[in-house]
């Protein structure tokens, strides 16, 4: 396939053909990583000045927001825009477009073979600075960076699905790949040098060695947590905030239902449980929130790892739905993401299918 | 909410019949007057797929010893197709439940039709036997749930 | 005057026992206790009517994962029933119920209101990742020992409110070298439960009344330079900025707190969303704008519809995944916008919610309380 090669880092060509499409006019707005110099803060950013690049960080790896999530809305307002999203963040995003909370129209999306984010907790520790050189050399070898969000160790979809230009920085040297014809159309006129080439296969394989090895030991170590007991031990201290829900990707509902007068009790219901069991948690519905949240999403969970990061007493989240998640996308041979004509596994069915239940 | 209080062992079963089919089934077996067991908590809802799996879950919580579900055999659904979602949904609970390692044989599924009384209690009895060897529900007791 | 509880060489203990003896005699239906979790490493409310079950429990948690005033919100939000609890909280917990009732999120005829000299908590996460040092810590915090302000959850390093209250029944034990607590009634339902108990309220309280003083002392000196430092932190649309720089706009801070009761908050709502158009409008006004938008709309907007009920609990601190102090910030705006008004958060003393009540003639220098405010946006808003 047609790419481009980068002379530079990665981050400072993309700055650069960031820069080009908002001022050759080509799109209306860029999203991505920004940091601000004084402060170290980062956040996602919408700009449409191209002299704000100079704060891009394209490939920061932190993850303040899922960009999938914050793309939504404004995917839809029929101006063109260009997004740097993760490999996770563009699954998530395309099964919010399955879910008429987003649109591909005019959209140029551009990920890379991604390395993992860090936890916020080392955002806010200022800890960024001596991580980030040492994550961007390692990285480049196909080696793990230390400190990362579990699900980033574990994660083994780290090769962009569907984006218009990926980009893969290897030990062969940095590439910007062109898989559509709009990523054609939006990059004629950029300088770069063309040739046709791919992403290196040997990097891709090591990487996917590395993490399948650390998923299948996060995924081990969550055996404990099952059982009733085990889920009450896992889920036991969760103080119901529903921080987990609002930040992921996937849960669109402006009004949960575990939020709704559906889920408050009258006095009765205490009466009749105290008369029950004689003791209750209050407020209840700790473990029908997480197991019903399941039910409800985790066949798209895309394993981005948002959940865990903001749960203000570190439960393990992300890796509990990653690992449900693909077991409920797993009956339907479902991977969320993939292809955004693929349709949600509860939106269809086959007449002739599951026989054994029922 | 179901007690933990009596040494007797009598499974409830919360059961979410639908109205077309299934509950009528249930009907039909009370007035041939085939024995049923007094285990099975009737819910009657329009159809299966009004049934959201969070339901079934907050069933098992409160401590039913077993949760049934019931409805039209695919293809003979009053509403056409809701029971092939009411398929997939229980599927996927089912699915959780094992991943998680909770007891999924808690959960049953049962195609059953209008007409079909002495399967209804064919079922009821069958699964409140299975129930009653499995023993009384964990969430019974559960306090931090 | 007070009643008095020996205590032996566990205050804790000795509250449970009280608890599960009015349990016991029928006083009650039910009591409201902290429980620690099967993990350990948390607590979590639980309502018992079983009275064996009171011995697991913990009269005094050294964390609050839960406002209590959340617990009581779950309970009674739907109406009164005839269970009657008695619930056993922090001073900051029953003050955030009686605002609660105020609102009509918490309806207190059944409910009896028990509180504690409290001498802080420890903050959520240090708690959890290690909960032996974080009990350790609260032991020493209990028996008057020095500690160290920055392992201690923030806001209660600034908290003035942490003995008596509106609560119907008050156990001061500060002062008194932890051989007896005093039970002090501050209602007749108080009242009741000392009577049905048959336990004379005649102990004169001089002794406990001047530990409490002493540590108000301390503690108003310690909030006003917490104020001092915060107040010049957040100054102007830049400070502000800068103090939430971090924010990831996750609305933990909301969720924690025990007066946000809104199922669905104003600022998740349709109203408050932006048209996508409009959207990328601002975007190119400002030259860009952050995702996701309008995290000071949120702060501010929060602060204007809640602060007059804040109870500087410091949930929100607690809960926010960026570490940004939104309770310092919070609690020296509620101290302000409660004093514009002469209004306490917390008290039982008949003053309605200020936003529902007005007076014919006042704030006639509402004018002058307006000084210049920064005109336009800002790309990092």
């Amino acid at each position: 396939m047609n790419s481009i090669v980068m002379k530079q880092d990665a981050s400072t060509a993309i700055r650069e053909l960031l820069a080009y499409l908002l001022s050759s006019g080509r799109v209306d707005a860029v999203l991505t990583m920004r940091q601000v110099p004084e402060t170290g803060s980062c956040d996602l950013g919408l700009i449409t000045d191209p002299s704000g690049m100079v704060e891009a960080e394209p490939f920061l790896p932190v993850m303040t927001a899922n960009a999938g999530q914050a793309l939504s809305s404004i995917s839809m307002s029929g101006k063109r825009i260009a997004a740097v999203l993760k490999p996770c963040e563009l699954r998530g995003f395309t099964e919010r477009v399955k879910r008429e909370q987003g649109s591909f129209d005019n959209l140029l999306t551009i990920s890379s073979i991604c390395g993992g984010v860090f936890p916020l907790e080392k955002v806010i520790s200022g800890d960024l600075e001596k991580l980030v050189p040492r994550y961007i050399e390692k990285t480049a070898r196909a080696e793990a960076p230390r400190g990362l969000r579990e699900t980033c160790k574990a994660c083994e979809e780290f090769v962009p699905m569907n984006a218009d230009i990926s980009v893969s920085v290897t030990e062969h040297g940095s590439l910007m790949h062109l898989h559509s014809d709009r990523a054609e159309e939006y990059t004629e006129g950029f300088e770069g040098e063309r040739i046709e080439a791919r992403a290196d296969q040997s990097h891709i394989d090591r990487m996917m060695k590395s993490r399948s090895a650390a998923k299948g030991k996060l995924f081990q170590s969550l055996e404990k947590s099952s059982g009733l007991d085990g889920l009450v031990d896992l889920f036991g201290k969760c103080v119901g905030c529903h921080g987990c829900s609002r930040v992921c990707p996937i849960c669109y509902c402006q009004h949960c239902d575990f939020e709704s007068i559906n889920f408050d009790y009258n006095q009765p219901y205490f009466q009749e449980s105290l008369e029950a069991r004689g003791a209750l948690r209050l407020p209840p519905d700790t473990i029908l929130f997480q197991l019903g949240r399941l039910t409800h999403m985790s066949f798209s969970c895309v394993g981005c790892g948002m959940c865990s990061d903001v749960c203000p007493v570190s439960i393990p989240v992300a890796g509990i739905f990653k690992k449900t998640g693909e077991r409920t996308a797993g009956l339907f041979d479902y991977v969320p993401g993939r292809d955004s004509e693929e349709p949600i596994p509860v939106m269809v069915f086959k007449e002739e299918e599951l026989g054994d239940i029922g | 909410m179901i007690s933990d209080k009596h040494d007797d062992f009598t499974p409830r079963i919360t059961s979410f019949l639908c109205k077309w089919c299934s509950y009528t089934g249930a009907d039909l077996a009370g007035t041939n007057r085939l024995q049923y067991p007094t285990s099975i908590i009737p819910i009657q809802v329009m159809c299966s797929s009004r049934v959201d799996p969070v339901f079934l879950i907050k069933a098992f919580l409160s401590g039913s010893d077993g949760v049934l579900m019931g409805g039209c055999h695919p293809g003979d659904c009053h509403y056409e197709t809701g029971n092939y979602h009411t398929r997939r949904r229980f599927a996927i609970l089912k699915e959780i439940f094992d991943s998680l390692g909770l007891e999924s044989d808690r959960l049953k599924l049962s195609w059953i039709s209008a007409s079909e009384g002495p399967k209804f209690a064919q079922v009821s009895n069958e699964y409140t036997e299975q129930i009653r060897k499995m023993g009384k529900n964990p969430t019974r007791k559960s306090v931090f749930l | 005057m007070a009643a008095v509880l020996p205590v032996g060489s566990d205050l804790s203990g000795a509250m449970n026992r009280f608890l599960k003896t009015i349990l016991e005699k029928d006083i009650v239906d039910a009591v409201l206790m902290p429980m620690k979790v099967p993990s350990g490493d948390s607590f979590a409310w639980i309502i018992m009517s079983d009275s064996s079950i009171v011995d697991d429990a913990e009269a005094m948690a050294p964390v609050m994962p839960v406002q209590g005033a959340r617990a009581l919100r779950s309970l009674t939000r739907k109406g009164e029933g005839s269970i009657r609890v008695l619930a056993l909280m922090r001073p900051c917990e029953i003050r955030a119920a009686i605002e609660l009732s105020k609102l009509g999120q918490v309806k207190t005829e059944n409910l009896i209101l028990a509180a504690y000299d409290c001498p802080g908590a420890v903050p959520m996460d240090s708690f959890v990742s290690d909960p032996s040092s974080g009990e350790d810590l609260f032991r020493k915090m209990l028996a008057g020992e020095d500690v160290s302000a920055g392992e201690v959850k923030p806001s209660c390093t600034s908290c003035v409110e942490f003995s008596m209250t509106d609560a119907d029944l008050h156990f001061g034990h500060f002062g008194l070298g932890g051989t007896e607590v005093l039970l002090i009634p501050g209602s007749p339902k108080g009242m009741e439960i000392l009577e049905a108990l048959e336990l004379p309220a005649d102990r004169e309280t001089s002794i406990w009344d001047e530990a409490v003083r002493k540590r108000r002392e301390k503690q108003v000196a310690s909030r006003d330079a917490a104020f001092e430092e915060t107040g010049e932190n957040i100054r102007g649309v830049q400070g502000m900025l800068n103090v939430f720089a971090d924010c990831i706009s996750c609305r933990n801070c909301r969720a924690a707190c025990p007066i946000c009761y809104c199922r669905l908050c104003h600022f998740e709502s349709e109203t408050a969303k932006q048209d996508p158009n409009s959207r990328l409008d601002s975007a190119v006004t400002r030259g860009g704008i952050s995702l996701p938008a309008d995290r000071m709309l949120f702060h501010t907007g929060r602060m204007t519809h809640m602060s007059l009920s804040c109870v500087s609990c410091g949930q929100c601190s607690d809960a926010c995944p960026a570490d940004i102090p939104v309770a310092q910030v919070f609690s020296f705006v509620a101290d302000r916008t409660q004093k514009a008004f002469e209004y306490s958060a917390g008290r039982n003393d008949g003053d309605p919610l200020p936003l529902r009540s007005f007076m014919k003639s006042e704030l006639s220098g509402i004018h002058e309380m307006v000084s210049d405010a920064e005109p336009g946006g800002h790309a990092h808003e």
